[in-house]
């Protein structure tokens, strides 16, 4: 029992081998486990999905129809539009930033309320509150009221001193409230985490504390590891939603982009692309885009996962 | 794509039916279904349910389904089922949005309608018609008249020791009032929102008679010189905000969309509003009822034309896949000729456009009404007349290259006026050449 | 129960002089109550937007905008709860809220179950194509939704469904693309001994997913319940599109309606049915949470 937790991996080690003969292929079972999936994607998603790509190489507007155009599109998102590079450098200042905060918050939270002490599911249900408020009108009116000249944030560093500022029209901060808004909907990952902590036998820990392991110890050797999987997960997924936030944007600033473009994310430009001035063609094209951009940045967190992912089992994916 | 055929097959099978009278009976004993969408919010939604349980009661062969929505999602609902080819008979629409939809074959002209009868037009001028026209045929059934307006809190310019000005006022005369106004009261003297497309356009109404595109909508309506005309009223905005009578692009930015009930004007933190006319209700209703507010006419450039023009606030309009036009066309009449319908929604899309109504309407308003139908009774004899509908590269100019480019660069302090002018001249032109 | 020894209680003063009873209590008081503050603290921030809505929910017109910041209101308005439940015309929230159950129900109930099912697939079976399929799948989370709408509302459109709820429901038959990766790292998680067992056993794959890995799977199942019930409880996109009828609206979208920039909005009205409309959410994840803190680590499988 005790020698599981001696075999966990240093980075980097393959696994074991040895029970492979035993779980060969097995078409048929594969297929039918999956199967679920395979028709409903290609009843509903696979045809939508090849249209918005036939449609990247068109100039089709909502109302006229459409002509092939060919590459026209990527070339006037690359060249000719200011606008486009603009949603390019708030996405990725987004990404750089959101991302990991919300990461880091959701880690430690979930290591903090992962414990049996009293009023932990409170604590548990007030952290995942501002992610259930979610995207709503109500939050939208509540954040501007907190980033407002009399709001909250001008309030606290009005005590230290600092002149009020309009967060939300400042060009150089706007952002950052939507980052900040980001890194504090930290439910969901935090749950992932929670759930990822719990699949942990705590017998690990126990035979580590035998052996005189402390805190820091146990958790480098035991909790990290063992989480990993869902460390990767979150990471992947993080990094996918943040490159496709929307919704936040969309609500708080009104869908502008406003100041100056500097919230201008990517998909909220795509969404005004096309259904503002109709320009679907060019909208379609600029996702394709962004999903290439995406699946590259994936693909290459994929390659590097068999450094650092640990799995019980070695069914590569 | 198949969009196109359908298009066509549909246009047809309105043809056929429009030719044909005999097809109209039909469907006389069968239940006729229409579909209608419209944007707002709830007090509008409530209205707009309580005239359809009206004329459904009044015509039981008519069953109407309603889908309503905020102004963002009808839009996004509306593409989405102008691509699918499955658009509802009614659908609101809008000023600034009808010319695209017109010329892309979305919409069915309503003249039929008129000439017919079925849309009774005898108690409506024809003004108030003019905005619904695209290339000569009317497209939007106008739901109420509307001009742009400073909303005046009289109580605070009173306080201020300002007189209200005269209809004919000046951009000269607004600078020494708001100026007045920021000195003695130490508040702002509008509310913002200075910096909208509607100020381009105003300008060259007022400074020279001319719209800011030109009659063919490929490219501006006003020479290089005249250029000179914007780049001033720019630069008078940016005075005013560093005097503190406007509040700076910063806040205004921080506080679009949010409601009526946070403007300026109804926290007493501004003592003028600029808008639409049809908002006063709103305004006057979160401010409350001690209060008094009018609606004035929008500065002139100094010995100009009049600002102020009559826009239809909105449209009703029938989809050109539409199975049933002429039982919308009804509809359409009796929302607008039926003194009971118009009861019960009490001018909240603009003042009513039929003569009959308003005079129903007169001994039924509150105050804030009152203000309304006031101010667009003098606007009646203080105007220009309605420009064509936007071209169709306006929204597209709007939004990523006057405001995202020219206005806000420029408020932000990151170009001058006349790079901002400049600049807007030379990228308007391309897409409108487009 | 993991966390570390802590550093700072070596300098405090028992530390190494009497090892028995008083501070050992000592040390985890001491440890408990740091804890709570510090929890607590953070808790504060986090149930904010909580309590501004319930407060707000309550306040009057007149106080809406005047006193944003404040909490509590000076005068309770529950008439906000009662005039905004009427909804519009004669449909009041209580249609809202039976369709948001129906679809957040029936939509989790499939999302979840599809998901466990083809999640095994992914994670524990060898078979041809693997790669490509999950690939593929991983694919359909890059593309905005936003071009996707069009193409996707011809199709069901084409198919007669609009205005029902077969478009928002049926496509979750084969589960989703987010639930299905995330149970696939939670079962790479398990160790195989059992289903080695298992399979001795002469357990077919379904008898290994049905007994072995699904009860192991509670934790990540009962989390994937959670987000995809509030999910799509707060989806308004699907429903905006497809759904007509005012009769058939769900919450999330009829709360969209009530206001308009250019009207007058009841703004303690919408702040009152938002805060109604969590609470379904919120009880979900109470009711579920509880099978959330008894994990695998105390069922002992792995002994």
């Amino acid at each position: 029992m005790t020698d599981s937790a001696l075999r966990l991996p240093r980075r980097g080690s393959r696994k074991r081998k040895e029970g492979r003969s035993r779980w060969g292929e097995n078409n048929l079972a594969g297929y039918l486990f999956i199967s679920p999936w395979l028709i409903a994607f290609f009843a509903f998603a696979f045809i939508p999905m090849v249209l918005s790509f036939a449609l990247a190489f068109t100039d089709y507007h909502i109302l006229r129809g459409w002509n092939f155009i060919g590459l026209d599109n990527f070339q006037r998102m690359f060249y000719n539009d200011v606008r486009y590079w603009r949603s390019v450098s708030a996405t990725v200042k987004y990404v750089v930033f959101a991302v990991p905060l919300r990461l880091v918050f959701a880690l430690g939270v979930a290591m903090l309320l992962n414990t049996n002490r009293r009023g932990v599911a409170f604590y548990r249900a007030a952290f995942y509150a501002p992610s259930v408020v979610g995207a709503s009108v109500a939050v939208a009116v509540m954040w501007r009221e907190v980033f407002n000249r009399e709001g909250l944030v001008n309030a606290i560093l009005g005590q230290f001193g600092q002149p009020s500022i309009w967060w939300l029209g400042h060009p150089d901060y706007a952002i950052w409230t939507l980052i900040l808004l980001a890194a504090w909907q930290f439910g969901s990952p935090m749950l992932i985490f929670l759930a990822g902590l719990k699949q942990i036998p705590e017998q690990l820990y126990e035979s580590a504390s035998i052996d005189g392991a402390n805190g820091i110890q146990k958790f480098v050797r035991i909790t990290l590891p063992l989480l990993t999987p869902v460390i990767f997960f979150n990471l992947i997924m993080q990094l996918i939603a943040g490159f496709m936030t929307f919704t936040q944007a969309f609500i708080i600033t009104n869908g502008s982009g406003r100041p100056l473009d500097t919230t201008l994310f990517y998909a909220l430009y795509v969404y005004k692309r096309g259904f503002e001035t109709y320009e679907m063609g060019y909208a379609s094209a600029m996702a394709w885009v962004m999903l290439a951009v995406i699946a590259l940045l994936t693909a290459i967190v994929f390659r590097t996962s068999s450094h650092w992912v640990y799995y019980e089992t070695d069914e590569g994916i | 794509m198949m969009k196109t055929k359908k298009g066509w097959l549909i246009t047809l099978l309105v043809l056929v039916a429009m030719i044909l009278p005999g097809t109209a009976a039909l469907g006389q004993d069968e239940t006729v279904e229409l579909r209608m969408a419209w944007w707002g919010s709830q007090t509008r939604h409530d209205q707009t349910i309580a005239v359809i349980e009206l004329y459904k009661e009044q015509n039981p062969n008519v069953e109407i389904i309603y889908e309503f929505s905020n102004w963002d999602d009808h839009w996004t609902k509306l593409a989405t089922q102008a691509a699918g080819g499955d658009l509802p008979d009614i659908i609101q629409h809008d000023y600034q949005r009808i010319q695209e939809w017109v010329t892309n074959d979305q919409l069915l002209p309503l003249d039929p309608f008129i000439e017919s009868g079925v849309i009774d037009v005898s108690n409506i001028a024809e003004a108030s018609l003019a905005g619904g026209r695209v290339n000569g045929q009317l497209y939007g059934f106008n739901l109420g008249n509307n001009s742009e307006t400073f909303i005046i809190d009289v109580d605070l310019l009173e306080q201020a020791g300002i007189e209200i000005p005269p209809i004919d006022w000046t951009w000269d005369d607004f600078e020494a009032i708001a100026l007045k106004i920021q000195e003695e009261l130490g508040i702002y003297a509008i509310g913002g929102n200075l910096h909208y497309s509607e100020h381009w356009k105003g300008t060259y109404i007022t400074c020279c008679d001319a719209y800011a595109y030109n009659a063919e909508g490929d490219g501006l309506g006003y020479t290089e010189e005249q250029d000179q005309y914007f780049v001033d009223y720019l630069n008078l905005i940016k005075d005013l905000t560093d005097a503190g009578a406007i509040p700076p692009i910063e806040e205004t930015i921080a506080r679009t969309g949010l409601s009526v009930e946070d403007a300026y004007i109804v926290t007493q933190q501004a003592a003028m509003e600029y808008g639409w006319s049809n908002m006063l209700v709103a305004v006057w209703n979160a401010a409350g009822e001690d209060r008094t507010f009018i609606e004035h006419s929008v500065p002139s450039m100094a010995g100009g034309y009049p600002r102020n023009y009559i826009k239809p606030s909105m449209f009703w309009s029938i989809s050109k896949n539409s199975d049933h036009p002429e039982e919308a066309a009804k509809f359409i009449d009796f929302f607008t000729n039926s003194v009971e319908a118009n009861e019960i929604m009490m001018a909240e899309r603009g003042v009513p456009i039929s003569s009959a109504v308003r005079e129903a309407l007169l001994p039924q308003l509150n105050p804030a009404q009152q203000a309304m139908f006031d101010f667009l009774g003098a606007i009646e004899d203080y105007n220009s007349p309605i420009r064509p509908p936007d071209p169709v590269a306006h929204g597209d100019i709007n939004s990523n290259v006057y405001l995202a480019q020219v206005v806000e660069p420029f408020l932000y302090g990151q170009m001058s006026a006349e790079e901002a002018v400049a600049l807007l001249r030379q990228e308007a032109e391309i897409l409108l050449a487009q | 129960m993991s966390s570390a020894e802590n550093p700072v209680s070596r300098s405090l003063p028992y530390a190494g002089s009497a090892r028995l009873s008083p501070p050992w209590y000592q040390r985890k008081a001491v440890r408990t109550v740091l804890y709570h503050v510090f929890v607590g603290l953070a808790t504060l921030a986090m149930l904010y937007p909580l309590l501004w809505l319930f407060g707000s929910s309550l306040k009057g017109p007149s106080e809406i905008w005047t006193r944003q910041t404040a909490l509590i209101p000076n005068e309770i308005h529950f008439d906000n709860y009662k005039n905004g439940w009427d909804g519009f015309g004669d449909i009041s929230f209580a249609t809202f809220y039976k369709n948001s159950f129906f679809y957040a129900g029936v939509g989790t109930l499939l999302t979840v179950s599809a998901s466990a099912v083809v999640a095994y697939g992914f994670a524990r079976i060898k078979f041809r194509g693997k790669r490509i399929w999950f690939g593929l799948m991983l694919l359909t989370l890059m593309l905005p939704i936003q071009v996707q709408i069009i193409p996707q509302y011809i199709m069901f459109n084409e198919l007669g469904w609009i205005n029902t709820f077969y478009p928002l429901l049926l496509p979750r038959l084969g589960g989703q693309a987010f639930f299905i990766f995330m149970i696939v790292q939670f079962i790479r998680g398990i160790p195989r001994e059992l289903d080695e067992a298992a399979l001795i056993d002469g357990c077919g794959q379904g008898g290994i997913f049905f007994r072995i890995i699904l009860p192991q799977l509670k934790p990540v199942i009962i989390t994937a319940a959670i987000f995809s019930f509030y999910w799509t409880w707060e989806d308004f996109l699907t429903p905006l599109l497809y759904l007509n009828s005012p009769k058939l609206y769900t919450i999330s979208l009829a709360l969209r309606t009530f206001s308009d920039p250019s009207g007058a909005t009841n703004w303690g009205e919408v702040f009152a049915m938002s805060a109604l409309s969590l609470v379904p959410v919120f009880l979900i994840f109470v009711f579920f949470q509880r099978y959330l803190v008894q994990g695998i680590a105390t069922t002992g499988l792995k002994g």
